[in-house]
């Protein structure tokens, strides 16, 4: 590796040391990059900015938009360059990936102040913390196994609750599709037809799922539970709307808000996004999609950030102020509130106003899928798995989606030898 | 003094450039092919891998899947682009009034990006927007036509946009060339009685023989490195269904952060060009040799 962890620790101890010196005399100043730029991202990322102004610091933030891999790209040149930000938008494993090719801050001494380590999920803590020390913060939890039911789909078809289980939601499917609606709402893009297959096994066998899709254990990724999850895929696709092509989920939602098309499978930043179109969430169920174990499961993505060692001492003032304020409760309360997403502390009191039923019901859950061990990582958002695994998995169920002559078997055979492959 | 700047000077504008882009062309083409022996990921590291890199990108279904399609979509896009290009100039070549708006018109999508191409048939082609919607709205309500989401079907759609963009290419170059033919010898085949479809057949195409080679290997070369018609257009969907060798590359090194894989792919479409570059290089020697013993 390009860097020594000798160098990863003497930045890190310069970190450490250098704002209280300075902090007198500099305004503190971060400078950040990430995808957000638009829609209820931007405005929540936005306000972060606003408060860390508001705190005295300088906030320039800019947004690389599109997917995630292109804020990646700009981040590698930026670091190759030797001018990485002072913090950057960046998640799951690829925290300890990208820890190994440039210094960054030991958070430490902040994170244990705040007494943090106690009151965020614990499969959390290690992703943040690659070497043993904290180098990067989680800013909120989305719950991806979310299911919206279409109201009006299930005035048509006389249905008052949602599915507790496969079977239920089967059947339900299957009167929604004799009555003319499109049962599965989805989007035409890789990681959509990827998080169908996560939803289906979470929601089968919760430990199925983190031996398979979290530890890749060889023997997990050929069970009987993959098998049959691989068979609900089929269904889903079977069920899914067959003119979207390559296109983002959002597009069916005026139609799935209408009542023509029935239940969306999706992670929880969809209230976001139905708000943001103006649509009413009175129109829409919020749940858990189907789980057959008959107990809450989790399957978590966060979206966190990583602090880039910078010698400038108004860049190390502003990581210090940045990271307190992430930490914060009113902070991560106002940037949830906008995103629709659940605050990391498990300590938020979600009951007032200015949060949503979903949101209470999601919160809900993580508390007790944290109490029984039952939070799991998302693959299909790159929380599982490094990038190039999550991508090879990914190419092999997209392809199982749109190929209906691939039969179960075959989709688990081909998904633990991509695995085999993109390990090697 | 003077003289020898004035000596030299051609020699300095013409060989600094000419060194500086080869230098990047050959210098860069060579640090790939050491990346791709190397286990580099985010960041280049120069370990020796050996072959590592080129057996997992040769194992992925991805790669397998965009040779197939390339093989597809090359022939149909050069073989359709030149012929509608062929028969597009020699309809223009008739004399016809207004000569040069239609040339403009069927020129005109060379002028758009292939993003833009992509972009705007990627619309037409989903059916919930585009043509099935329409002929729909028009009362045909049984009306299908879904191939951009029909795995087996998408390739096709994307080698009709491409068509649809280089058909003028292919036209303009056809169409000098018609005009290049000696006129005496169209008048002398119509004295001779050979009507048009004799004459253009006969005649024209085996004239204008060596610029069809030309227009055949820069389509080639067009669609062994097509890479944003594919993104803009399915992004490489539905499924893996429409991927092209340029897009299998640019995913390992930009999407994955595999740079040893991304630059094996890389080297293997290289090769891949090779295999339609030397035949041409083989043909225009042995083309030149016989003009040679010809005298």
């Amino acid at each position: 590796m390009l860097v020594r962890r000798r160098h990863l620790l003497s930045g890190a101890a310069a970190i450490a040391v250098a704002p209280q010196a300075a902090r007198a005399q500099v305004k503190p100043r971060v400078t950040f990059i990430s995808q957000w730029s638009s829609g209820s991202d931007g405005a929540a990322i936005s306000g972060l900015g606003k408060r860390l102004e508001e705190e005295g610091g300088i906030w320039q933030h800019s947004p690389v938009p599109g997917f995630t891999t292109e804020m990646m790209n700009k981040l590698r040149a930026d670091i190759i360059a030797g001018n990485p930000p002072a913090a950057s938008q960046l998640k799951g494993p690829e925290i300890a990936v990208w820890s190994k090719i440039a210094p960054t801050v030991n958070l430490d001494p902040l994170v244990a102040a705040a007494n943090y380590e106690t009151l965020i999920p614990s499969e959390l803590i290690g992703l943040h913390k690659p070497q043993g020390h904290w180098i990067a913060l989680p800013m909120q939890v989305y719950r991806t196994t979310t299911l919206f039911m279409s109201r009006p789909a299930m005035k048509k078809v006389g249905a008052d609750k949602a599915p507790k289980t496969w079977a239920e939601f089967n059947a339900l499917a299957t009167e929604m599709k004799k009555a003319g609606i499109t049962p599965v709402a989805n989007g035409g893009i890789r990681w959509d037809d990827g998080m169908k297959l996560e939803i289906a096994l979470s929601g089968i066998n919760c430990e199925s799922y983190r031996a398979a899709l979290m530890k890749l254990d060889p023997k997990a990724l050929k069970s009987a539970e993959m098998l049959q999850a691989f068979a609900q895929l089929r269904k889903f696709a079977d069920w899914m709307d067959p003119a979207i092509a390559a296109q983002h989920y959002s597009v069916n939602l005026p139609k799935f808000l209408k009542g023509e098309m029935g239940m969306l499978m999706m992670g929880g930043w969809a209230q976001g996004v139905i708000k943001n179109l103006g649509g009413n969430l009175d129109d829409v169920l919020i749940t858990s999609v189907p789980q057959d174990e008959g107990k809450p499961v989790f399957v978590l993505n966060a979206d966190s950030m990583i602090f880039w060692a910078r010698k400038e001492a108004d860049l190390t003032a502003g990581q210090q102020l940045l990271a307190k304020l992430m930490m914060q409760k009113d902070v991560q309360e106002k940037y949830s509130q906008t995103t629709g997403s659940i605050p990391v502390r498990t300590d938020v009191d979600l009951s007032g106003p200015a949060w949503t039923d979903g949101q209470r019901e999601a919160s809900a859950v993580l508390n007790e899928s944290f109490k029984s061990k039952r939070v799991l990582l998302s693959l299909a958002h790159n929380m599982a798995q490094t990038n190039p695994i999550t991508a090879a998995m990914i190419d092999v169920l997209t392809e199982y989606v749109h190929n209906d002559k691939v039969t179960p078997e075959q989709g688990v055979a081909r998904l633990a030898a991509a695995v085999d492959t993109a390990r090697g | 003094m003077r003289r020898r700047l004035a000596d030299y000077l051609p020699l300095v504008v013409i060989w600094l450039p000419l060194l500086i882009s080869v230098g990047h062309v050959v210098g860069f083409t060579a640090w790939t092919t050491w990346l791709s022996f190397t286990p580099s990921d985010l960041l280049p590291e120069y370990d020796w891998a050996g072959l590592r890199s080129y057996r997992s990108v040769l194992r992925t279904e991805n790669t397998e899947v965009a040779y197939i399609n390339l093989v597809i979509y090359g022939v149909g896009f050069v073989g359709l682009t030149t012929i509608v290009g062929f028969v597009l100039a020699v309809l223009i070549d008739q004399r016809i009034r207004a000569e040069n708006l239609l040339r403009t018109i069927y020129l005109y999508p060379l002028a758009v990006s292939f993003v833009v191409t992509g972009t705007a048939w990627g619309w037409l082609f989903n059916p919930g927007l585009g043509i099935q919607k329409f002929v729909r709205s028009l009362g045909w309500s049984d009306f299908r036509f879904d191939w951009i989401t029909d795995r087996d079907f998408a390739i096709y759609t994307i080698v009709f946009a491409a068509v649809w963009h280089a058909a003028g290419f292919a036209m303009a170059l056809f169409l000098a060339g018609l005009r290049s033919i000696d006129p005496d010898l169209a008048k002398a085949a119509q004295i001779d009685g050979a009507g048009p479809v004799r004459y253009y057949l006969r005649i024209a195409a085996p004239g204008i023989a060596p610029i069809a080679i030309s227009v055949l290997v820069i389509l080639l070369q067009f669609a062994i490195k097509t890479f944003d018609l594919v993104r803009a257009m399915t992004g490489g969907g539905p499924g893996i269904a429409t991927m092209l060798p340029a897009v299998v590359v640019y995913d390992f090194m930009f999407q994955r952060g595999q740079l040893g894989r991304g630059s094996a792919a890389a080297v293997l479409l290289l090769l891949s060009l090779l295999l339609v570059l030397l035949p041409y290089y083989a043909y225009a020697q042995w083309r030149a040799r016989k003009e040679r013993a010809r005298g």
